[in-house]
């Protein structure tokens, strides 16, 4: 094996071994070990419940420090792969033996860092070593990590011989062959597949609400709401492309309008629930007039801050003395009154088929925006402003007009949020909730719907759903932001974007053949790119 | 007819919106010129020694403004990106200095500890790891999450920093719990002592910890400023900044300069951050996000890409932020509100700062 990747292997299984130390410093690893555990399900009687979790946590590192040695190198032979796998999983495993060992001078010393180290308890460090004592927890530590990773290899080297290879592909083949003839062939068929596929979809819609519990709804009718958020942002960073950070701060007028129409606490305005949301939504999209205004000649980085700074601005007046007899302060609104049906008040019910009727007239919006004249001028700006100019495309008015459109769905979600939770409060409106927003249209996709739906389930649904995340949601938020950046800028359901195409067979084409087909969007040079 | 009417209610729109910028602004100078007159002439609330105090407080504010902010300038005069997360390290630093004062004061030393026996050595060893973290920290940062990113549009490496800033926060949350930590000074650097002076028959006290932070942080700036100036380092810097293509062809390695520029940054931002928990006393990992704000808002307050502007940016700030609120009359609790209604301000009416942008011209 040549001297230079046995190194690289090496240094792979350092880098695998700082992400494992790193791990353990903040317990992630008993996390992600029970969350394994519980998927898994496995029932270990042996040990107590923390170590196992930790075995199940140390194999699956170890696998991946050994799939990623292995799959280094393209044109490796498959010993060359095993050779690296076995030699990442050697510094992996070194490194972990390593922490491990210092856990056990701490534990024999009777040495408490938690002071410092706030997860690094006894009963943690103890799990750590799989409670085997000394050197049998040492050796296991390294074992497990030594071997798994080598598992990793020979995984990736069963995955390589050509039989194997070719196996997978006629097996992969055979459900893409499926899905196409479901669809249909012919433009008939496929519209009739679609009908039924949405009439399902609006079963299932119209069922769940009265299905689920309370609490499913309150979780689902927050991931709705932050659909509509995102929806809102996508139009001015996905469509229009600027980057606006204060985002929140629009629902957060949103959420305050609702709120001092319709409490008793400060005011005792209660004008009802139809006409504070219409006026939340108006204002809303205002406030994004107002603040656009002066900002539309600002370049991309500089009104990202100041809308972030605008965003801040917004919380801290809320949060000051100054307009506590106005706004109620930091202690937020309590007790606004909700919208009333047939003379009862809504239940969470009836709010989970507002928030859908309100999804959906935000999907229907934001459809009709993309594809219209307006859409095509958002993309344009986006894609290169002088251009778009000098094409005639009035790029300030179009700018504004998305930062209002935006802003009046960030003041619909508000105002409902709410009204929902008859509460709101200043720190709702802080700037990790705009970040929240922009995280979930990035990693769901930029600028289409599929993603911002899938982006709001993932971000705000499953941490619901996954309780033991809580605590690492930001943590992993961050990081998958940068690694998304890095390895999949266009998020996880790429845009797809209209392209008009000529059909080949037709020899006569007249306008009503032209189709307009999609094509996945090409990552394009950046014209600022100096 | 109706089109020519349509396009010239366009035309006066336009033109109404093109006056807007110089209304607003004429509002905003009058309104400040008016709050200031009520307040100091007027009103006349304070005596000369709450003056001194508050002048106090913003020039060492101002200090440590200034090291961060010449972060964020260096950064953005390179590589055309805010670093969003300068202010956390800024933050690991304030950590490391922490961290390094518990270390030495829990050795003990005959009936005394490390820390106050050898107290100027105690600070400077927590300087020095605190720059040393901090300054690999910037390397590290723009190895993993910008680096990768230096051919993309603009608006990607930003999203990278703004997760890089929210997993450093975190994780250093995780790591060392969410408390506040309380900074063990040496006993020469105790928080609240200092030279006391009697003015209008009050007494104002200038604080050791102030006046440390304020004279390392000119000291620091100082060298910086040589560096950039001055050394071979500075000319390959200046090139970069100027034209990375051009300068890859005369010689410069741009991958390992960029990186010296993240090194030198984060390393201000360390200094700074011990700075601050020297002087203010508490850390936790939210440290370094507003400050950090703060710190940008002062580098594009002078300019940003450009190093006298970050300095007089940052000391401005301090100071504005200090004494602005007694000054207009409004509550100290809306000094944040302040500092970013400056920026605010000054990106709308003058973009390219107070001293102009780019760090490459000759100024530099």
């Amino acid at each position: 094996m040549k001297k230079a990747a046995l190194r690289q292997s090496f240094n792979t299984g350092i880098i695998f071994g700082i992400a494992h130390i790193f791990c353990v410093l903040i317990a992630f690893n008993a996390m992600l070990g029970s969350l394994l555990v519980k998927i898994v399900g496995i029932k270990s009687s042996a040990t107590t419940p923390l170590a196992s979790a930790l075995i199940a946590y140390a194999v699956l590192l170890g696998l991946w420090a050994g799939i990623t040695a292995a799959r280094r190198k393209r044109e490796a032979s498959g010993k060359e792969r095993l050779q690296a796998s076995l030699i990442t999983g050697f510094s992996v495993g070194l490194m972990a033996a390593l922490l491990v060992a210092v856990f056990q001078v701490l534990l024999s010393d009777k040495i408490n860092p938690r002071d410092y180290l706030t997860n690094l308890s006894f009963p943690f460090m103890r799990a750590c070593l799989f409670q085997l004592g000394a050197f049998l927890g040492i050796a296991a530590n390294f074992l497990i990590f030594f071997l798994s990773s080598f598992l990793g290899g020979l995984f990736v080297f069963i995955w390589n011989l050509p039989a194997v290879t070719s196996a997978w592909h006629k097996a992969f083949s055979a459900p893409k062959v499926w899905i196409a003839k479901l669809r249909g062939e012919t433009g008939k068929q496929r519209r009739i597949t679609n009908i039924i596929f949405y009439a399902l979809l609006f079963a299932v819609i119209a069922i769940l609400p009265i299905e689920w519990g309370s609490y499913w709804n309150y979780v689902m009718g927050t991931v709705g709401l932050y659909v509509i958020l995102g929806l809102g942002l996508n139009i001015i960073v996905g469509l229009s492309g600027q980057l606006v950070l204060g985002y929140i701060a629009f629902f957060a007028i949103g959420a305050y309008t609702m709120a001092l129409l319709n409490a008793p606490e400060p005011h005792n305005w209660m004008w009802g629930f139809w006409p504070a949301l219409i006026l939340a939504v108006i204002l809303a999209a205002l406030s994004g007039l107002i603040i656009g205004l002066p900002l539309m000649r600002l370049r991309g980085d500089y009104l990202a801050i100041v809308t972030l700074g605008f965003g801040e601005i917004i919380r801290i007046l809320l949060k000051s003395d100054v307009l506590t007899s106005f706004t109620g302060g930091p202690r937020g609104i309590q007790d606004i009154h909700g919208p009333t049906l047939f003379g009862k008040p809504f239940n969470d019910i009836d709010y989970m088929y507002l928030i859908i009727l309100a999804v959906i007239l935000a999907i229907y919006i934001y459809n009709r925006l993309q594809h219209s004249r307006t859409g095509r001028a958002w993309l344009a700006v986006r894609e290169d402003e002088t251009v778009a100019r000098a094409t005639g495309v009035d790029t300030q008015r179009y700018k504004l007009l998305a930062l209002m459109i935006g802003a009046a769905f960030a003041g619909l979600a508000g105002a409902i949020y709410a009204s929902r939770n008859a509460f709101t409060g200043p720190d709702e409106h802080s700037l990790m909730a705009s970040i929240n927003v922009l995280c979930l249209i990035i990693v769901g996709g930029m600028g289409n719907i599929p993603g911002t739906l899938l982006g709001a389930f993932a971000l705000k649904g499953l941490p619901e759903i996954l309780r033991e995340v809580e605590n690492y949601r930001m943590l992993v938020f961050g990081a998958l932001l940068v690694a998304m950046m890095i390895i999949r800028p266009e998020g996880l359901i790429p845009s797809q974007r209209p392209t008009l195409e000529l059909p080949e067979d037709s020899p006569n084409p007249n306008p009503p053949d032209l189709a307009v087909r999609s094509e996945a969007k090409p990552t394009g040079e950046d014209p600022h790119d100096r | 007819m109706t089109a020519d009417t349509s396009s010239d209610l366009r035309r006066k729109s336009r033109q109404l919106i093109k006056l807007i910028r110089p209304l607003l602004g004429g509002i905003v100078g009058l309104f400040l010129v008016y709050r200031l007159y009520i307040v100091l002439i007027v009103e006349h609330p304070y005596g000369p020694d709450t003056w001194t105090r508050l002048l106090i407080a913003g020039l060492i504010l101002g200090g440590v403004y200034s090291l961060v902010a010449i972060g964020y300038t260096l950064v953005y005069g390179i590589l055309f990106m805010i670093n969003f997360a300068h202010g956390e390290v800024m933050m690991i630093g304030a950590f490391s200095g922490y961290f390094v004062f518990e270390a030495l004061n829990a050795i003990k030393i005959q009936d005394s500890n490390f820390l106050n026996t050898y107290a100027y050595f105690s600070v400077l060893i927590a300087f020095i790891v605190g720059m040393t973290v901090s300054a690999l920290t910037g390397y590290f940062l723009e190895k993993i999450a910008y680096r990768p990113l230096r051919k993309a549009p603009r608006l990607v490496p930003l999203i990278s920093a703004i997760g890089a800033s929210i997993f450093l926060q975190n994780a250093v949350e995780l790591l060392f719990s969410p408390q506040l930590r309380n900074y063990t000074n040496p006993t020469f650097l105790t928080r609240g002592a200092g030279w006391t002076i009697n003015i209008n028959h009050s007494n104002v006290i200038i604080p050791y910890t102030g006046v440390f932070s304020f004279v390392l942080s000119a000291v620091l700036l100082i060298i910086l400023y040589t560096i950039v100036r001055k050394t071979r380092l500075g000319r390959a810097m200046r090139a970069v900044a100027l034209d990375k293509k051009t300068a890859a062809l005369m010689g410069v390695d741009v991958d390992s300069t960029i990186s010296k520029t993240f090194i030198l940054s984060g390393a201000l931002a360390g200094a700074a951050g011990v700075m601050w928990g020297i002087h203010n006393g508490l850390v936790y990992y939210y440290t370094g996000f507003i400050p950090g704000i703060k710190a940008f808002t002062a580098a594009v307050l002078g300019g940003i890409g450009n190093l006298p502007g970050a300095m007089l940016g940052g000391m401005f700030l301090g100071i504005v932020e200090s004494m602005g609120p007694a000054a207009l009359g409004i509550d100290f609790q809306l000094k944040d509100v302040l500092a970013f209604v400056i920026l605010i301000v000054v990106l709308i009416f003058k973009p390219s700062g107070l001293l102009g942008e780019s760090l490459a011209e000759e100024k530099v």
